[in-house]
């Protein structure tokens, strides 16, 4: 099971520090009952450099970490742990060997203290009584390290945001003896300040001699931090150990999907709509939480983007114009007609649809059938005198979701079997059916693969078309500058800037959001 | 920052991955018959035939006659129409532990001297209605204190039963409270086809609450907020409003198992209705019903009722003490619940 | 009213030979043991065609009922010819009625009923008393004469009379003393008359109760009443308490607080009350019978009534329909005439 074709540890150093190879892994296949979800990787990883691996939802990223993790047991295959055979049989034997991972979803307590979770499993003490000064002292010294000392070693841990909790998780890694670093998409709760950071902490790390994989699915992060690059498909490694500086992101594409990309973005109407007529939705004078003082119209046919970094408001303020979150000043109209504050019930009546950021925790009913899911919101419409016609129900989310391309088809299946990007797809339809006139998007890509992310923005910009209004949040710059016509930028709460999304780039918009200057 | 958006591939890829993605759960399948709701109706058949099976092997002719059947149903119909109750709640993600206490107190309220009083000048209806305004007021008590108020269902319910208790033991002094109404021992002692009047509410109970739950709105509703209370409320579901109606529906159930334990023992009293409340939430769980919410079954609710009166009446044929019984009714949940978690476990992705 | 009061004596008698047959299991043999009367053991006792009794009563919650249950299986397994079912244990008076309609179904020749609740349980009475069935109703009555053939009844007033006499007669002529009362499970109508009897025989004396708590027959619940009490009674001279199991918990309380300046008085007559009476440096001082022979009895007089006997003690030829047993005080004096038939909680 070993043959496969890979780079020798003394050949040709990818990285200008190519250490010592820390990590060998060959021919791993790990089995689930009717899918083969690892069917023979490879990857070799060397002391102090940050290996990337790549690869799109499903391509087996997760099952490896969780197998190099030992929280499954490879069916075949090898482990090298520096030149050693090693059998990793408990996540307590693999964390001994200094193996440390940060999952997507962070593993902490919420109601515990970030001492208490970082010493988790392992506590300070003295015959069971804790040594909570020390404790505190060496949560210190880990968290200053990591570049974030403001960080109050006795807060709870549901008390930070997911930012703060990533520092924690890093932190708790670094409390073992850690030599192999996983970090699992650490960058998707992250702004960009909090990636630089991060990257900051890892370029500390790997000058330390630890090695780190990283995963994630941007590939200018992973030109500015990786040394080299793995890259799984389908179970398979497709190519491993190239060279980050090398290898140019069109092969990478290629080498991910077996095809060369064109376009991302749709493009945009030759006609733009029409901005004298009366706007679909107004926001006037909205003021709330972390947010003040907020204008925002926008017509039928438009698609309006919020840029801001996590935490200046940008979400508040699409949650409280669909009123899951109550104003304390301003008023939203939808086609001249007020809404009553704080209450989603009224904005839904009025038209407007909400696909949160939080899709599985806020938007689906994951264990119900897609068809439930989709017309959730519309059962009156499918009612009579309160008895529903699952019939037609079902015939209505078959034509939706034949339109929009939900995949796998069949609307009997429960949510939670579709990949992030179907998922979406569901709640778009949610709107649909209502036909609603303005559809408010919170992170719409945030858990859809690449291939997935097109189809979304051709689905958006298909329903602008169609005449909705339309309002994107997103973290990442370029995608609302690629999506939306006009660009609102918030920071601190506040709208610094309004303009065309062609007449600003993004080092602009992200001076203007670390400024906060008023443009 | 880098300048070009390169992370686009194909539909058809991301098609084959979901595929892979959905063949990934799906376990054997025997697994796959067992976690469909037919398949766990099944196994719930096969278990009550199983105890049936002990019963006519033990009991013989005492056990299997029309008497004996007619004896497990009318004494599994008050606690099935509180189960029936317990189910909607427990679908919408609630749980009520009020519910024994609720029956002493409809039972209580509705046979007090003035009620009974009243009730002979007007109708013996005037018991039946006073019973369910009881219940179902009680339940907009409960309702109100978790939807609006914002206190844990546990709690708010659990503060519930000893009030209510209590309630039930002042207005009666502590004293049983006989039924001196002819006409309502009249109308509920009848048997129709056979069959005690009794036994026919919890039929039609039952029926209703398939229907609700199954074919309506408000049933819908109810699987969508225990299933995510937050999604609900962002899809535009009246989520509070929801819950009250759904602990109103568990007290007019309690008023309704009150109006028929007064019939079987024509009084009312504070003592009635004791530990109904874990009786009604085991019938519920072995029955499928996820005590987290969010999928429920009142076929499982009624067989899981048949199960648990089946299982009493084949240890009393037998002689056997009430301590192996509840000995034997302990190993029966928890065999129910790790077999439905063998059967709904997902294998890791 | 002269056959009244000798049917009295016997059933005492009666009560005490079935006592002796539960402790030696041999009938035929009874020992002279209460020392009040003797019923010979006669003919009844002779092999007859085998009766089917049903037996059912509530949760054996307390040691009470425990002996109660305990004395009935005893009783059924002394007679070869009796065929015992019992469904015990419930305090849900759904589930006792369908373990009553089960006995209907199997068409048992008696059933015996102590049920949870007297008048719940009347239906479910009435409806065996007309497929037929002989019910024996014991301890808590139902609340309609023709719903049992026979009620076999502790004297629960006369308990409280009791208690009272015994306490006018230590008071002495003190109008002042202070007197406390523990009560059982308040809803029951037993208790009810308990307390009403106390009361009763309380005024003759110029007595009244000052402070007066209810407890649920446990001991558990006994210590928490007491506890109570205690702290709201910073003195007193007469305590009593109805029931001698929940009287551990009771004398536990008085221990912790560490008061030892009033006479106790239990109720029932526990083994392990009537040790803390003969030891005599107890607060306890006295207690009250209540038999937990009943039910046993009950079982009895089902027998004969199936088998178409009598009492043979009294001249009736059939079995009468309400037997009430005696509520003797026992003290230091006599308590040893009474410990070996108590019943252990």
């Amino acid at each position: 099971m070993t043959q496969s074709p890979k780079p020798s540890p003394d050949g040709p150093a990818a990285s200008a520090e190519g250490g010592d190879v820390l990590l060998e892994m060959t021919g791993i296949v790990k089995r689930f009952p009717g899918v083969l979800a690892l069917g023979g990787v490879d990857l070799d990883v060397r002391a102090g450099e940050v290996h990337c691996l790549l690869g799109q939802n499903g391509a087996g990223k997760s099952t490896l970490i969780k197998v190099l993790s030992a929280a499954y047991q490879p069916d075949e295959g090898e482990i090298l742990w520096e030149g050693e055979p090693v059998r990793l049989t408990t996540p307590v034997a693999a964390m001994k060997r200094g193996i440390s991972t940060i999952y997507q979803e962070l593993d902490l307590v919420p109601g515990l203290t970030v001492t208490e979770n970082i010493f988790l499993g392992h506590e300070l003490a003295t015959a069971g009584f804790s040594r909570r000064a020390e404790a505190t002292q060496r949560v210190r010294t880990l968290l200053a390290r990591l570049g974030h000392s403001e960080v109050d070693p006795n807060r709870l841990v549901g008390d930070l945001s997911p930012a703060g909790q990533q520092i924690v998780s890093m932190a708790r890694a670094l409390s073992h003896d850690t030599r192999l670093l996983i970090l699992d998409e650490p960058s998707a709760v992250l702004d960009q300040e909090e990636v630089d950071n991060l990257f900051r902490v890892m370029r500390g790390l790997t000058a330390e001699g630890v090695a780190i994989i990283y995963i994630s699915h941007r590939l200018e992060e992973i030109r500015q931090i990786g040394d080299r690059i793995t890259v799984l498909k389908d179970g398979r490694t497709v190519a491993t150990g190239l060279p980050v500086a090398e290898t140019p992101t069109s092969e990478l594409i290629t080498l991910m999907t077996g095809r060369q990309i064109e376009y991302v973005f749709p493009n945009r109407p030759t006609t733009p709509p029409a901005r004298d007529a009366a706007p679909v939705l107004e926001a006037t004078g909205l003021s709330g939480d972390r947010f003040h003082d907020v204008d925002l119209r926008v017509h039928a046919g438009e698609i309006v983007g919020l840029a801001g970094l996590v935490g200046s408001g940008r979400s508040e303020i699409l949650e409280t114009v669909y009123g899951a979150r109550r104003s304390s000043a301003g008023t939203v109209t939808v086609n001249g007609r007020r809404l009553r504050r704080g209450s989603v019930r009224a904005a839904v009546a009025a038209g407007i649809g909400l696909a949160p950021e939080e899709r599985k925790s806020q938007a689906l009913l994951l264990d119900q059938a897609v068809y439930r899911n989709v017309t959730v919101s519309s059962m009156s419409r499918f009612s009579k005198a309160s008895f529903l016609d699952s019939g037609a129900e079902r015939r209505a989310a078959e034509e939706l979701s034949r339109s929009l391309d939900v995949r796998p088809a069949g609307v009997d299946r429960p949510v939670r079997n579709l990949s992030g990007g179907n998922q979406q797809k569901v709640v778009l339809a949610r709107w649909l059916l209502r036909e609603c006139k303005v559809l408010l998007l919170d992170e719409p890509t945030r858990g859809v693969d690449v291939g997935a992310r097109t189809e979304i923005y051709n689905l958006v910009r298909r329903l602008a078309d169609e005449g909705v209004a339309v309002v994107v949040v997103s973290s990442e710059v370029e995608e609302v500058l690629g999506l939306a016509d006009r660009v609102l930028v918030i920071s601190e709460g506040a709208v610094v800037h309004e303009g065309p999304a062609t007449e600003i780039d993004e080092s602009k918009v992200l001076d203007l959001v670390m400024e906060g200057e008023v443009a | 920052m880098s300048d070009t958006p390169t992370d686009a591939v194909t539909q058809e890829d991301t098609a084959r991955v979901e595929k892979e993605a959905a063949r990934q759960v799906e376990p054997g399948r025997f697994g796959q018959v067992m976690r469909s709701g037919a398949g766990h109706n099944l196994g719930l058949v096969l278990a009550l035939a199983l105890l049936a099976l002990v019963g006519v092997a033990t009991g013989g002719e005492r056990f299997a006659s029309v008497d004996n059947v007619m004896t497990i149903l009318r004494f599994a119909a008050v606690i099935g129409v509180v189960s029936i109750g317990m189910t909607f709640v427990i679908t919408g993600g609630g749980i009520d532990l009020s519910v024994g206490a609720l029956v002493a107190l409809s039972s209580v309220w509705c046979t007090t001297v003035a009620t009974q009083t009243m009730a002979n000048d007007i109708h013996w209806i005037f018991i039946v209605t006073t019973a369910l305004l009881v219940g179902a007021g009680a339940g907009l008590v409960n309702g109100l204190l978790i939807a609006y108020g914002g206190v844990v269902p546990f709690i708010a319910t659990l503060a519930m039963m000893a009030s209510a208790r209590g309630l039930a033991e002042i207005i009666s002094a502590r004293k049983t409270q006989i039924v001196s109404v002819p006409g309502f021992t009249d109308a509920f002692s009848r048997d129709i086809l056979g069959i005690s009047v009794l036994v026919w509410i919890f039929v039609v109970v039952a029926v209703i609450g398939w229907v609700l739950l199954n074919r309506t709105t408000f049933g819908r509703r109810t699987l969508a907020i225990g299933g995510n209370p937050e999604a609900s409320r962002l899809a535009g579901i009246n989520v509070r409003r929801h819950t009250v109606l759904l602990y109103v529906l568990v007290g007019l159930c309690c008023g309704i198992a009150a109006v028929m334990l007064i019939a079987r023992t024509t009084t009312g009293s504070a003592t009635h209705g004791q530990l109904y409340e874990l009786e009604a939430i085991a019938a519920v769980v072995i029955g499928g019903t996820l005590l987290s919410g969010g999928r429920g079954t009142i076929v499982g609710t009624v067989f899981g009722v048949l199960i648990f009166a089946t299982l009493t009446n084949v240890f009393v044929i037998n002689n056997l003490s009430i301590s192996a019984q509840a000995f034997t009714k302990g190993l029966i949940i928890i065999a129910a619940v790790l077999l439905q978690k063998r059967f709904s476990r997902q294998p890791g992705s | 009213m002269k056959l009244k009061s000798t049917a009295k004596i016997v059933v005492a008698g009666l009560s005490v030979l079935a006592l002796s047959a539960c402790i030696s299991n041999t009938p035929e043999k009874s020992d002279n043991v209460g020392g009040t009367s003797n019923a010979e053991a006669g003919s009844n006792d002779e092999k007859g065609d085998t009766v089917v009794i049903g037996f059912s009563a509530p949760a054996a919650d307390h040691g009470w009922m425990g002996a109660i249950s305990e004395q009935a299986k005893a009783a059924g397994d002394s007679y070869e010819d009796v065929d015992l079912r019992l469904a015990e244990g419930t305090n849900d008076v759904n589930l006792q009625i369908s373990q009553v309609e089960t006995f209907i179904n199997d068409k048992v020749d008696a059933i015996v009923l102590l049920p949870f609740d007297g008048a719940a349980m009347t239906p479910v009475a009435l409806k065996a008393m007309q497929a037929g069935i002989p019910v024996i109703n014991v301890d808590r009555e139902f609340n309609d004469a023709n719903a049992a053939r026979v009620t076999v009844l502790g004297d629960n007033y006369g308990m409280g009379v009791s208690a009272g006499e015994y306490v006018c007669e230590q008071a002495d002529g003190n109008e002042n003393a202070i007197v406390a009362e523990i009560a059982g499970i308040d809803s029951l109508p037993l208790t009810q008359d308990r307390s009403q009897g106390f009361k009763d025989a309380l005024a003759e004396c110029g007595l009244d109760v000052d402070n007066r708590v209810a407890a649920d027959f446990t001991v558990e619940g006994g210590e928490k009443a007491a506890g109570n009490l205690l702290q709201a009674a910073p003195k007193i001279d007469f305590l009593w308490n109805h029931d001698d199991d929940q009287g551990v918990g009771v004398l536990a309380a008085i221990n912790n607080a560490g008061r030892d300046e009033f006479t106790m008085v239990g109720g029932a007559g526990s083994a392990n009350a009537m040790r803390e009476i003969e030891s005599g440096d107890s607060v306890l001082k006295a207690t009250v019978i209540y038999p937990s022979t009943q039910a046993a009895d009950g079982i009895k007089l089902a027998r004969l009534l199936v088998q178409d006997k009598a009492m043979s003690d009294l001249v009736e030829v059939t079995v009468p329909r309400t037997i009430q047993l005696d509520a003797p005080v026992v003290t230091e004096e006599n308590v040893d005439e009474f410990l070996p038939t108590a019943f252990e909680s």
